[in-house]
């Protein structure tokens, strides 16, 4: 008897002490990268595909004249050679390389839509969230989870030229909402190696100072969804990938 | 070995510990490995035992939310319908922490809902839990989220409240916080949560959310000044609800917690500190 109350105190004691460490998953580990490679690419669209216009609903009559009553969402940003802008091309897999980059990431609330619309966070560096505006906004972000949602933070933003500073500490892909305000959105992809790219306006990417080695590569974009790509990187070489979206 | 010798041994051990608080760490020490892997595992077996029994139902095998018993709807003395869901602990999402928005949740704050319930909902208090039961209940539903892996705990915020909550002076200074933060925009200028927002909120799960009228009853953390403080706090994660720690003083937020009572009903109108 005397041994299991000892030994139960004992239990009691070492649980939870023991319950966390032991189990953590493997984190990004930094190392020189002298002849990486990279992966260079454009994402195109199979066909243009219009941008749609988002109505704003408020009845209040201050944010009416500043959130103004429609405007275009930029969803679709598709240039002359049908490059796709904002695509979030990013290596999932990459336990090991160069050193993480040290931007901040900037979500600014301006005239009630978030700024930018799609952003790479880098974990250890921090989401900088303002509000420009002079009315109330709280920023949502959360991590999209097929269907679901799990908020990273949720701050409010009460006061015009306010200005929060949190820690990016959960990794993938985000989206950002209003609570007030329903039709603002942006997305951030926030990465746990560094290996991430924006798509510019031509749909171009480069990400560069990999080490030689297999990766999967996720291609995302608000509108056309996601696709999984695996690639193969040698040595001071540069590995095309490239993608067209079908319109879904 | 009968009760009384029962219970002097366990307060000769507790006895022995408090003047011996190494001999503790050394036995701690003394275990391998495995037999701490063991340990947790016997643990999470018993937790495991124990959602079967008292959690499935409505929370699911999976942890998802979605046992026999899923969607409740409950009808609020104003005749307003709000539906409740299950949490899924798949996302490891909590709303009721004593951590910063962002955070998981302390052991405690799990514990503490478990076994309280919560009110104007359908999860029932658990009276007859033991504490090792409550201590397995949570190690298993953590296993649902990769979270308590993956992430470091956040410190727990401190609520102590200040002797002025509840005096008329901090009522009125928490109504022109109420103004200026605009939580009349969701909750209604007294609090029935009727707002010009308040139709537009969606959870996490993509669900539409009521903001709760805090005039009819108790809230679902509990309506004490700390249980108000720390929703003001910590945010309710998932929910609309955002977090004022850093928008707002702590001297800001306990006003505010006098001014939610107030509205609540819970101080009177010549009351002063105090407030319950």
């Amino acid at each position: 008897m005397k041994k299991l109350i000892l030994s139960l105190i004992v239990m009691a004691l070492v649980i939870p002490a023991t319950s966390a460490d032991a189990r953590k998953r493997k984190r990004y580990e930094v190392v020189d990268v002298t002849s990486g490679g990279s992966i260079v690419g454009t994402i195109k669209a199979a066909e243009k595909v219009a941008d749609p216009v988002m109505k704003v609903e408020t009845k209040k009559p201050e944010e009416v004249k500043l959130c103004g009553a429609e405007f275009k969402m930029n969803k679709y940003l598709i240039g002359a050679d049908m490059g796709v802008q904002n695509v979030v091309v990013a290596v999932t897999n990459a336990k090991k390389g160069k050193a993480m980059p040290t931007e901040n990431m900037v979500v600014d609330n301006v005239k009630c839509q978030f700024v930018p619309l799609v952003g790479i966070a880098y974990k250890k560096t921090k989401y900088v969230i303002k509000n420009s505006d002079p009315v109330f906004h709280n920023t949502s972000i959360g991590l999209m989870l097929k269907g679901k949602r799990s908020t990273v933070y949720n701050l409010a933003l009460p006061n015009q030229n306010q200005v929060i500073e949190k820690p990016v500490k959960r990794t993938g892909l985000q989206n950002v909402k209003c609570d007030a305000h329903p039709w603002m959105r942006a997305y951030i992809y926030a990465a746990k190696n560094p290996y991430a790219a924006l798509t510019g306006a031509d749909g171009k990417f480069e990400i560069k100072d990999l080490l030689p080695g297999t990766y999967k590569v996720m291609v995302w974009h608000e509108g056309f969804g996601e696709e999984m790509k695996t690639i193969e990187v040698k040595a001071g070489e540069a590995t095309t990938l490239n993608h067209t979206f079908a319109k879904k | 070995m009968n009760l009384f010798t029962l219970r002097a041994l366990l307060s000769a051990l507790l006895f022995t510990s408090l003047l011996f608080p190494f001999s503790a760490i050394a036995q701690e020490q003394q275990m391998t490995e495995e037999e701490e892997e063991a340990a947790y595992e016997a643990q999470l077996k018993l937790g495991e035992e124990y959602y079967s029994v008292n959690c499935r139902m409505c929370h699911g095998k999976d942890g998802d939310g979605k046992g026999f018993v899923a969607t409740i709807k409950y009808a609020e003395k104003k005749g307003r319908v709000l539906t409740t869901y299950p949490r899924d602990f798949t996302v490891g999402l909590y709303r009721f922490r004593s951590t910063s928005t962002g955070c998981l949740p302390d052991d405690q704050d799990l514990k503490t809902t478990i076994k309280g319930g919560i009110t104007q909902s359908f999860m029932p208090p658990q009276d007859g839990i033991s504490d090792e039961e409550l201590a397995a209940i949570v190690e298993y539903i953590k296993t649902f989220s990769l979270r308590f892996e993956d992430e470091d705990p956040c410190d727990v915020i401190a609520a102590k409240k200040p002797g002025y909550v509840g005096s008329d002076k901090s009522i009125d200074k928490g109504k022109v916080v109420y103004n200026d933060m605009k939580c009349w925009e969701c909750h209604g200028q007294l609090g029935a949560g009727d707002g010009p927002k308040s139709l537009d909120i969606k959870d996490d799960w993509g669900q539409q959310l009521l903001p709760f009228d805090f005039v009819t009853g108790e809230l679902k953390r509990g309506s004490t000044p700390e249980n108000i403080y720390m929703t003001f706090t910590a945010g309710l994660d998932g929910t609309g609800m955002p977090s004022y720690e850093d928008s707002l003083s702590e001297e800001q937020r306990w006003n505010l917690v006098s001014y939610t009572l107030k509205l609540m009903g819970k101080i009177g109108a010549n009351k002063d500190a105090g407030g319950h």
